[in-house]
């Protein structure tokens, strides 16, 4: 039977501020701007927005949607608490609002000012999805996700012979992405020796293994498929969506196996939702808080075995021209930190043949993942419709 | 005139646990040298770190049991940037999360260990180390 979401909604706008480090702008007017585009983009106003997932805490709430954009009857409002989970899990809500007639157009809208703005481990500190780490890990000197992810990739290693290599590889090809888009926080090439001569954060983490810190916009538009069909952009539409938690959701430590991220849950629901697997997938736009999660998350996705994804990366596989080109915009490590709506917003630009320099040839169907709190995964399968 | 004089910044405070309903009874038995774990009343079954109800059998009547102290390395990672300035002088120091023979993971320093020598399995003790008259916190060191 074919699933009730798959395929009733699309993804019929998407918007981005500049990404940078340092902007005199606040978090929600960097939110509204991008929604602006994004709205722009579909073709659609302001005042046909009618339901608002904004990335939540950081930015506005759904009151300061409606004062700033005029909105005249918004039917709903949500939060998805999953940290970096939280963009494309959204994208599963906002679909269900259109796919049942709730609404007709969702936004789902990200305003950061991570660079200048408070830093990492001072934001999560309002996350209740953190107290248990706050409590327990925060005072022996553990609570940044770089220390708190570190030690799956130090087992990662120890036990499948994952290397510093395979992570750079990671870094290395991002960054050449990130060079096609313009729109990059990280303009300059990077090589494997400028990794590996970066200073250590949290071993096996160096700094090039990790995300940027920010600032900038994002946003995008849900609808259902039948209305954005007669919008501005080609159509492109949800295949297959899930969102999952692992067990022992808010600490890493008491998980019965630290490299268990919830995707594990989720991508299977998703494969069969959109009636494809891995090895459809033309593009993936897979979540890269760091080098490593992105290694681990292609195992889990079925592109390869666990502890076979170090090897797997290698030789061209996962860049342009290869057989699974990723984060073809330069993702979080080198476009910039919108806690991976800018993924969605890729995926969706490969799929309409937007993506410039970066284009990936023929690209009809491709997957975006997110990864948040202490592994909460998300996955949406998106296609271009004929 | 002279120049304002601007006071220095007040240094930096560590982070601190704040127990709960449900883990004062750990923190308590930390203070006092003692690694107290949450027991289930209903199947027996251990659990960490503390909460209300047991997963397993869902009852909610549990009691602390003192539990031993030595178990297994799991993982580590060693902490070069500190992301609380109160780390600054502790940097670099080694996080090891250990698989204890009770039954539960501990995340805590490793001291006394060069990097080298820190291997998957490796054993170690904890021990307890007193930071205020409330806080003592757990450390590991080779047993």
């Amino acid at each position: 039977m074919v699933h009730p979401l798959h395929e009733t909604a699309a993804i019929s706008g998407i918007g981005e501020t500049a990404y940078t480090r340092g902007t005199p702008k606040s978090a929600l007017a960097l939110q509204l701007e991008a929604s602006l585009a994004a709205i722009a983009d579909a073709g659609l106003s302001p005042r046909d927005i009618d339901g608002i997932v904004p990335y939540f805490p950081g930015g506005g709430i759904a009151e300061d949607f409606i004062a700033n954009l005029g909105l005249p009857d918004l039917k709903l409002s949500l939060f998805v608490p999953m940290g970096g989970a939280t963009c494309v899990a959204a994208i599963q809500s906002a679909a269900m609002a259109v796919a049942t007639g709730v609404c007709n157009h969702v936004l789902i809208a990200v305003g950061r000012t991570g660079y200048s703005g408070a830093r990492v481990s001072t934001r999560l500190q309002q996350f209740p999805q953190f107290a248990l780490a706050a409590e327990f890990e925060a005072p022996i000197g553990m609570f940044a996700p770089a220390q708190l992810y570190a030690q799956g990739a130090r087992r990662h290693m120890e036990l499948y012979g994952t290397t510093a290599r395979h992570m750079a590889e990671v870094a290395v090809t991002t960054r050449q992405h990130a060079i096609l888009n313009g729109n990059v926080v990280m303009n300059k090439p990077l090589t494997v020796e400028d990794h590996h001569a970066s200073r250590m954060i949290s071993d096996p983490f160096r700094l090039f293994d990790c995300s940027l810190e920010s600032d900038g916009g994002a946003a995008i538009i849900i609808s259902r498929a039948d209305r954005a069909r007669d919008l501005k952009k080609p159509l492109v539409t949800i295949m297959g969506v899930a969102a999952g938690h692992p067990e022992s959701p808010a600490s890493i430590a008491q998980r019965p196996d630290i490299l268990e991220f919830g995707l594990v849950k989720s991508a299977p629901r998703a494969y069969e939702m959109a009636g494809v697997g891995p090895k459809d997938i033309d593009v993936a736009e897979i979540y890269d808080c760091f080098t490593f999660t992105v290694i681990r998350q292609l195992e889990i996705l079925g592109f390869c075995k666990t502890g076979e994804g170090g090897p797997f990366i290698m030789d061209g596989r996962i860049g342009l021209g290869g057989d699974l080109p990723i984060n073809t915009h330069g993702g979080l490590l080198s476009q910039g930190h919108v806690v991976g709506l800018n993924h969605a917003i890729e995926l969706t630009r490969q799929l309409r043949g937007e993506a410039g320099k970066a284009q990936v040839k023929n690209a009809e169907v491709g997957l975006v993942t997110g990864y948040g709190d202490m592994g909460d995964g998300s996955i949406a399968i998106l296609r271009r419709a004929a | 005139m002279s120049a304002p004089t601007v006071a220095p910044p007040p240094a930096p405070e560590r982070p601190l646990p704040t127990p709960t309903r449900e883990s004062q009874p750990h923190w308590d038995g930390m203070r006092e040298g003692r690694f107290l774990l949450q027991h289930c009343s209903g199947c027996g079954k251990v659990r960490h770190y503390p909460r209300p109800v047991c997963p397993h059998c869902f009852s909610m009547d549990s009691e602390f049991k003192e539990a031993p102290t030595g178990g297994t390395i799991h993982a580590w990672t060693v902490c070069h940037h500190p992301f609380n300035f109160f780390f600054k002088a502790a940097v670099p120091y080694v996080v090891a999360l250990v698989d204890m023979d009770a039954g539960v993971r501990v995340n805590a320093q490793l001291k006394g260990v060069a990097e080298a020598d820190i291997k998957i399995g490796k054993r170690v003790k904890m021990g307890f180390e007193p930071i205020d008259k409330e806080v003592t916190l757990p450390f590991f060191v080779a047993e």
